[in-house]
């Protein structure tokens, strides 16, 4: 049940509709439930508190108990739609928590306007509600300030002075410290007060002999008569505008006296409490002092985007700001990164209510285990005894396996690896006409340079090897370290990152993305081709076009436990689900209320197709894999509308792969993988192999 | 012993393995806040291995170059992972800092932190500020050649290098992961503690306490 306490008029409407005689019903179709029965005639039928009591002869009191039980225990939840409610909502606990006069957020999104933009229009606002006739504004400099001042409009005030809050510069920026004090003066119609001195000067000297020079001294007086101040903040990562502007010189590279700042206000540079930080630059910059800054009566920062969060955060515990403008994104960051709560109140959150989302009430994650240190090679031992006609241990350790069957001469060597918890990945597909050698790392960990190297011995016949793996960067440096000792032994190393998991990144950045279940498909495609004794570079090609053309998303349900720890790895309400989930047990890109198996499919064939562009005749294999707790009945439910959703788009499942194949210990979840299949994939995907977890007959 | 040798190392690595062991589950369950849960397992692992390696060498005989390069290889070799190259790397880079010396003088600590901190930054290629581990082993190699340059002494060096990893430990919450598993969370990972740089605070916590033991035992 949803309702709107908002919208007031439909709610009279409704209560003139419950005054006509028998439209009270009774409590029978609300079975025993009072919290259910108070919840509908309040909310849906829309009577007052004192009717419902009447309605269901109790006293005013209970029902407003009722009422809280009800929401408290998600029997109603209200929800907030509105971008709008949200911001103004982050605003309320920005405001709160930091102790602010005054907090304006702007919605996360805002069409086509940047969100400099957005936000100078919202500075512009603050400012129009904040300043007097009569007023002295001082302005800093940046991107922001210059987007304020183009958005602010003459109000008609008037003996406004504006004053630029820092020297000049001749830095080739729009936004400069000039520009934006200029821009803002014309805009108000406001006397303009430059500082005639640049704001980096080449020595202490050079300052103090400007500062006595009456122009400059008169001008700089102003900074203790402001009445307001409107300011940025830079952050001081590598690509922020602080290093791009050419404002500051070399200086700052100097990290031995600014490595604790975090952020820069008006020139001036400050560590994560908000404390200045001195260096070389202090005597050298001209600008007001931040001393002097945090007695203007008024200041206003406005910033926005995550890479401001440290900075903006620094800048409020410093005292520095009565007034915030930001964006709803970077405002739920800075609480977030305050350890501040940032959940809406309780009654609004579905899916939030609920006690068994509490980490610390969650009981011990049951498991077939000895000692956690012995999980994965207890395990490994296992898989070997069970499976001798596949896999054997090369040396002594378990953790680097082989085919039982030896490459032949002038194969292409295939090593795959990666860590344990994944199983039947990777170990599964090592055989003829799959990997010829595993190795496996502990628990979600990447096994060490070493063992790799073992492995790639093992399958070098002198045709070269191929590396295959997921994109992690803990396997990318020991896989590339081994690579590395290999070529010192003279064995030709190819390596193919697979990067199969739409979720991970955006599509233009496919090298960055991660490998999940579609591995699986780029094993098989690579061991064919080496099986067929494909020279290296043929190999290498079809391994890369198989992982071009698989695509992979995957949605959690519930957390996986390690050995180690044996907890939930992360919290999840009981309403909620965790979208673009990868294989290590890891929190999704995003968190979105529970949706039943059709809506979670489309979801996940949407974001599918919007990358793969299929044409209707085209043809896939679709794998849909469990993360590990998700049974068999609940993958064919899903497979089952992912089938459906392809069939309409006339796209032609050739190949098709239900179960367990690539999993997440016992992450309750699913991930749904397609390959787009021409000739030369769908041949390979046909060969015959012979791994634990898949094998073709010869046809 | 006044000085970063042999023994100093055998003491300094048992008592890293002991506090890692002690916050293997904590750090696991920070990691699976933001990334993938191995974190505590991969570093008290680790350095077992480091100690148990080293368990029979001769203290006499081995110079701490060899100790460090003895101790890379077996942190990495045991673990892989994502630690397992960076603190390999660490520490091999912490050998060529004593090249052929019996040993550094504890006034040249920093000289060790940072040796440390650079295998770290160049194995890992991160940068300051990217929600890792070397944003607190940076701040500890700043702090401590801060303090030298200064005079103090090497006890207060120490501790002035934990707290300044321990602080910016904290500040990695403030941050936005742009490497490693966690930076696929993009915002979603603000508020929360980098393990890395916890499990790096420490390390240096406990450097700094075998440092001070060291000072108090001295004449």
């Amino acid at each position: 049940m949803s309702a709107a306490p908002t919208d007031g008029a439909a709610r009279n409407a409704d209560r003139a509709r419950t005054k006509s005689p028998g439209l009270v019903r009774s409590a029978l179709r609300f079975g025993e439930d009072p919290l259910v029965w108070a919840s509908w005639l309040y909310y849906e039928e829309g009577l007052t508190q004192g009717e419902v009591a009447e309605a269901m002869n109790v006293s005013r009191p209970t029902v407003n108990a009722y009422l809280a039980d009800a929401r408290s225990k998600g029997i109603v939840n209200i929800t907030i739609s509105s971008e709008r409610l949200k911001s103004l909502s982050i605003a309320g606990r920005l405001q709160e928590h930091f102790g602010l006069d005054e907090c304006l957020v702007i919605p996360g999104e805002g069409g086509d306007r940047s969100l400099i933009d957005r936000l100078g229009a919202a500075g512009a606002q603050a400012l129009g509600s904040l300043v007097h006739s009569g007023d002295t504004i001082g302005i800093t400099w940046g991107r922001t300030m210059l987007a304020v001042a183009r958005a602010t409009e003459n109000r008609d005030l008037k003996d406004i002075r504006v004053v630029q809050a820092t020297g000049g510069t001749t830095a080739v920026i729009e936004y400069t410290p000039e520009a934006c004090a200029r821009r803002l003066a014309e805009a108000l119609g406001a006397r303009s007060i430059p500082i005639s001195a640049p704001a980096i000067l080449s020595s202490a000297e050079a300052k103090m002999i400007l500062l006595s020079e009456p122009v400059v001294a008169e001008q700089i007086a102003t900074f203790d008569q402001l009445d307001r101040i409107i300011f940025g903040v830079s952050s001081l990562r590598a690509n922020s505008t602080i290093h791009i502007s050419g404002f500051f010189d070399s200086a700052l590279q100097q990290h031995d006296h600014y490595h604790n700042a975090v952020g820069s206000i008006a020139g001036r540079f400050i560590d994560a409490n908000g404390a200045q930080v001195d260096g070389p630059l202090t005597n050298r910059t001209l600008g007001i002092e931040l001393d002097q800054l945090a007695r203007v009566p008024t200041r206003v920062l406005v910033a926005g985007g995550y890479d401001k969060v440290p900075a903006i955060l620094a800048a409020l515990r410093g005292g520095f700001v009565t007034v915030l403008v930001t964006d709803a994104a970077t405002g739920e960051g800075i609480l977030r990164a305050d350890g501040a709560e940032t959940e809406a109140p309780r009654s609004a959150r579905p899916g939030q209510v609920d006690r068994s989302a509490d980490f610390a009430t969650r009981s011990r994650v049951k498991k077939f285990i000895n000692a956690p240190r012995d999980a994965v090679s207890q395990s490994l031992d296992g898989a070997l005894r069970a499976f001798p006609q596949f896999i054997a241990p090369i040396g002594k350790s378990l953790q680097a396996i082989r085919s039982s069957t030896a490459p032949r001469a002038g194969k292409v060597g295939l090593v795959i690896g990666g860590g344990a918890g994944h199983e039947p990945c990777f170990l599964g597909y090592v055989g003829p006409g799959l990997a010829d050698a595993v190795a496996v790392g502990n628990v979600f960990a990447s096994p060490p340079p070493d063992r790799v190297l073992t492995c790639t011995r093992f399958a070098s016949t002198g045709a070269g090897v191929l590396y295959i793996y997921g994109n992690y960067t803990g396997d990318v440096m020991n896989f590339d370290m081994a690579a590395e000792l290999a070529a010192g032994e003279g064995i030709d190393v190819r390596t193919i990152l697979t990067t199969d998991d739409v979720a991970s990144s955006a599509a233009e950045d496919r090298a960055g993305r991660r490998g999940t279940a579609g591995n699986v498909f780029v094993f098989k495609i690579a061991g064919a081709a080496c099986d067929r004794m494909y020279p290296l570079g043929d190999c290498e090609r079809l391994a890369r076009k198989a992982n071009a053309a698989t695509f992979t998303m995957g949605l959690g349900l519930e957390p996986c436990s390690l050995p180690d720890t044996q907890r939930p790895s992360f919290r999840l309400g009981e309403h909620d689900m965790e979208v673009g989930i990868g294989i290590h047990g890891e929190p999704g890109v995003t968190r979105q209320p529970l949706e039943t198996a059709d809506a979670a499919a489309d979801r996940i064939f949407d974001r599918l197709m919007s990358e793969m562009q299929s044409l209707p005749g085209a043809r896939v294999a679709l794998l849909v894999n469990s993360l590990g707790g998700t049974p068999m009945m609940e993958l064919f439910i899903l497979s089952r509308r992912i089938q459906q959703r392809l069939a309409a788009r006339d796209i032609t499942v050739t190949r098709c792969m239900v179960g367990h194949y690539c999993t997440s210990l016992d992450m309750v979840g699913a991930s749904v993988t397609l390959m787009q299949l021409d000739d030369e994939l769908l041949d390979l995907f046909d060969h015959p192999c012979a791994g634990f977890a898949w094998q073709n007959s010869p046809q | 012993m006044q000085a970063i040798d042999t023994p100093f190392l055998l003491l300094f690595f048992r008592a890293v393995a002991r506090r890692l062991e002690e916050n293997r589950e904590a750090l696991c369950g920070l990691d699976g806040e933001i990334g993938d849960g191995d974190h505590g397992t991969s570093m008290a692992n680790g350095f077992a291995a480091v100690v148990s390696t080293l368990r029979d060498i001769d203290a006499a005989k081995e110079p701490p170059s060899a100790v460090l390069r003895k101790a890379s290889v077996a942190f990495l070799s045991d673990v892989g992972a994502t630690v397992g190259p960076l603190y390999a790397s660490a520490l091999l880079q912490a050998s060529r800092a004593f090249d052929d010396r019996p040993d550094l003088s504890l006034s040249e600590l920093s000289t060790f932190i940072l040796a440390l901190a650079d295998g770290i930054a160049v194995r890992g290629k991160a940068q300051a500020g990217d929600k890792t581990m070397l944003d607190a082993w940076l701040a500890a190699a700043h702090a401590a050649r801060a303090q030298e340059a200064l005079g103090a002494r090497p006890g207060h060096v120490a501790l002035k290098a934990a707290e300044a990893a321990e602080a910016e430990a904290r500040a990695t919450a403030t941050m936005i992961a742009s490497r490693g598993r966690a930076a696929l969370l993009k915002e979603r990972s603000l508020g929360h503690q980098d393990p890395g740089a916890v499990s790096a605070a420490i390390i240096l916590r406990t450097l700094s306490d075998v440092v001070s033991d060291l000072a108090e035992q001295a004449p």
